[in-house]
């Protein structure tokens, strides 16, 4: 973890330095404002319908969760490294803290109208108390499902690769032309294994980012479209 | 830790009985794939974000395999051992192990 991010810090460092790199920008520099351009429409799109700053406040937490996902998945797929997130402390340490701080965003910027999240507009009056009260139950399990998608999907795949591969590698060794011949099945099973493992990492990263995005979005604007400023008209300020 | 002939092969059964959840999973894959391509078809000018969708769907969905895959691999690694633990420290004075010759 310590050499990911030792090589994410000296790559922006590289990319910035000299006042914020050329007008042309070479390869490296295009990598960078490539995530940067990426987390910034998707922050835009995503907790939209209020005034700027508050998407440029959440802009930086989520672009280096991003980053750190996107490095540290990329980082297990080198051969003998070490895969952080295929732990499962890892995830569900970085979710809770996620977690409980866009519960307490929530809270903040909306006081106890939080708790109108899980109450729609058409529901009958009654049914009311039941329907909050079991709300929080699915609002606190979506937290730990982010969190066991990204160590499943990692932990999965480095399992079935490492799995195949021991496979081919005794298939290789047995001393016998009809085993060599047949090794080759599963040699481009673990190709192909490998390669849907690189997509994997770099979706993992995506859908993690994305998900945080629409709790956050859900979080602050309460089941609002992002065309009506309900809450906002009625405190009087753009938060 | 004990190890016997026995376990092994009840690991191996309770392995490939947890493979066959898979099939579920790779239902799930083929329907939000078949479903993209349908709305591809309905509307090829939206077709990047409909991609994205897609991908997006694909992620969410392979879950259910990934999981499956966690579970096969507890079943091969761990559950079988906690469970003679718990065994044995029930009945600690049983006589009765798993050996067989």
């Amino acid at each position: 973890m310590l050499l990911t991010l030792s090589l994410v810090l000296l790559l922006l460092h590289f990319v910035t330095k000299k006042g914020g790199g050329n007008s042309v920008p070479n390869v490296w520099q295009s990598l960078v404002e490539l995530i940067y351009d990426f987390m910034l429409n998707l922050v835009n799109e995503q907790i939209g319908g209020l005034s700027g700053n508050v998407k440029q406040k959440f802009f930086p937490c989520i672009l280096v969760t991003f980053t750190f996902l996107l490095f540290r998945n990329l980082q297990g797929m080198i051969p003998y490294s070490f895969t952080v997130t295929s732990h499962f402390l890892i995830t569900l340490g970085l979710l809770f803290s996620i977690f409980i701080g866009i519960t307490i965003v929530g809270f903040q910027r909306n006081g106890l109208h939080f708790l109108s999240f899980s109450l729609p507009t058409t529901v009958p009056l009654p049914l009311a108390p039941f329907l909050v009260l079991l709300e929080l139950i699915p609002h606190c399990f979506r937290a730990l499902r982010s969190g066991i998608r990204l160590f499943a999907n990692m932990m999965a795949g480095h399992s079935s690769v490492k799995i195949l591969s021991g496979f081919t590698w005794t298939m290789l060794c047995m001393n016998d032309l009809l085993y060599f011949i047949g090794d080759l099945g599963p040699l481009f099973i673990v190709l192909a294994l490998t390669g849907l493992e690189l997509g994997v990492a770099i979706l993992q990263a995506y859908v993690f980012t994305i998900l945080i995005c629409i709790y956050l979005n859900d979080a602050i604007n309460l089941h609002q479209n992002s065309f009506l400023f309900i809450i906002e008209r009625k405190r009087g300020i753009y938060a | 830790m004990i190890y016997s002939v026995m376990l092994e092969g009840a690991k191996s059964m309770g392995a490939g009985a947890a493979t066959i959840a898979s099939a579920g999973a790779a239902i799930g894959i083929g329907n939000v794939f078949s479903s993209s391509i349908h709305s591809v078809a309905r509307n090829p000018s939206l077709a990047k974000q409909l991609f994205g969708y897609a991908i997006l769907s694909f992620a969410l969905t392979k879950l259910s395999h990934c999981v499956c895959v966690c579970v096969c691999v507890c079943v091969c690694v761990c559950v079988i051992y906690i469970y003679i633990y718990i065994y044995k420290t029930k009945y600690p004075n049983e006589l009765k192990t798993l050996k067989f010759p």
